[in-house]
């Protein structure tokens, strides 16, 4: 048969354009082609769908059909299964949570066995940015009265400022109107500590002796003067000394050894 | 006795408010401060029912709040009587169709109301007054009360002009006529 020279060079480099093509287009980035590849699925999936249900019905496949009632029946129930899992994890959770309150409340207890206390949860906090005082959930009918010493675990939390029959409200130290009169545990120097309007973390430490040397970590305890704090209850400890260029007015801050914005449970002294 | 009931209402709106401000808010803060919902509402009450329904509202919401929370008992009571007077007084004046006019009122009420809730109390329980950390607050506050009052400024409009009509349905034809 006759073959032309000039058909089979042209039929040559015709090949090696669309191989070109085809290496471009099969590497360029797939996200340029994302709209006709939807596009073109869009048109396609449906019949390919059909096709392959109709492909599985001739060819016996249609089997997972069948099953689909019984499949609907057992996702039910282990749905149902699933949900009484959560329920009792939801039951354990509870009770966990209600352990971890004993333990806490024992600790509590045996951390301050010295003193007979009253325990007690916050249960409302000031609704105001400028004060931090909370409401407990004991009052006067458990033997709650005024200027009583609140506790929590770490140490001082504030005083009972009013009581009714269930509830008492108590102003904490951090608050901007506390003030407490306290000591350096391991020197004795006695300093006030006031909370400020600004965060529920600090005290500034004032009335420091010229004399004393501060030191930061030094710990920081209630000093008993003032006939509302009993003695020795941790404050907390020196943050950092601020020295001013007059000496009387230097101050310290001092983070509170109680977290305050974790407060749940607290003790009551009476 | 309709407006009594009206009364009632808004006193157990009220208890839902302060909900909303004790565990909502205390929890959803702005680098720690809180809006003030109560400023917002005893303003919206003064806007749209007439002065003696919105003073004894703001009265009985004040006293409540001194009574569970407050240090100072009146304290709130009086500047919520005050907030109530003087929306009254911008509701005489300005329009309430304007959202901008709605949230610069509310801005003045929390400036106001915070400034001297906070300086009652430095006076009487002789707290020292600390001016950078309270224009901190008080710029925060501010800046989440106008916040609310925008998103909500739709929703306030509509239940304030449904109340609005059961104390001023009388006024307000003679006010355009």
């Amino acid at each position: 048969m006759y073959k032309s020279k000039h058909s089979g060079t042209l039929g040559t480099v015709i090949t090696i354009i669309i191989l070109i093509l085809l290496v471009i287009l099969t590497n360029v980035n797939r996200d340029n082609l994302s709209y006709a590849e939807g596009f073109a699925t869009s048109i396609l999936m449906p019949i390919q769908n059909a096709f392959t249900m109709l492909k599985n019905r001739v060819t016996g496949n249609s089997q997972f059909f069948a099953d689909l009632d019984s499949l609907k029946a057992e996702n039910e129930q282990l749905k149902q299964r699933n949900n009484e899992l959560e329920t009792q994890l939801r039951e354990l959770e509870v009770i966990k949570a209600e352990n971890a309150t004993l333990q806490e409340y024992a600790n509590l207890t045996e951390k301050y066995q010295d003193y007979s206390t009253v325990a007690a949860y916050v249960i409302d906090k000031d609704v105001s940015n400028y004060s931090s005082n909370i409401i407990i959930n004991v009052g006067s009918d458990q033997g709650i009265e005024k200027d009583m010493t609140v506790i929590a675990d770490k140490g001082l939390v504030g005083h009972v400022i009013s009581v009714t029959n269930n509830t008492a409200k108590v102003q904490v130290i951090v608050d901007s109107a506390s003030s407490v009169a306290a000591m350096i545990s391991t020197s004795d120097e006695s300093i006030i500590c006031k909370g400020s309007v600004e965060n529920d973390k600090y005290l500034n430490a004032s009335y420091i002796d010229t004399s004393s040397e501060l030191l930061v970590g030094d710990s920081v305890v209630t000093s008993g003067i003032g006939g509302i704090y009993p003695k020795g209850i941790t404050i907390g400890t020196i943050k950092q000394v601020i020295n001013t260029t007059n000496i009387t007015d230097r101050y310290a801050i001092v983070e509170t050894a109680v977290d305050f914005s974790k407060l749940y449970t607290v003790l009551v002294i009476k | 006795m309709k407006k009594f009931l009206l009364g009632v209402l808004m006193y157990v709106v009220f208890i839902i408010l302060y909900f909303f401000q004790a565990d909502f808010f205390n929890w959803f803060t702005i680098a720690g401060i809180s809006p003030n919902i109560f400023i917002i509402f005893i303003l919206f009450l003064g806007l749209f029912t007439n002065s003696l329904f919105s003073i004894v509202i703001a009265l009985l919401a004040g006293i409540t709040l001194d009574l569970v929370i407050g240090r100072t008992l009146g304290v709130t009571a009086f500047m919520f009587c005050l907030i109530s007077i003087i929306a009254g007084y911008f509701d005489k004046n300005f329009s309430k169709e304007s959202k901008l006019t709605i949230i610069i009122m509310v801005i003045c009420m929390t400036i106001i109301y915070e400034l001297v809730n906070y300086m009652m109390n430095v006076l009487v329980l002789d707290i020292p007054f600390e001016f950078a950390a309270f224009s901190k607050i008080l710029a925060i506050e501010v800046l989440y009360n106008a916040i609310l009052t925008l998103i909500f400024y739709k929703l306030i409009l509509k239940f304030g002009y449904i109340l609005e009509k059961q104390f001023k349905q009388k006024n307000i034809l003679t006010r355009y006529f």
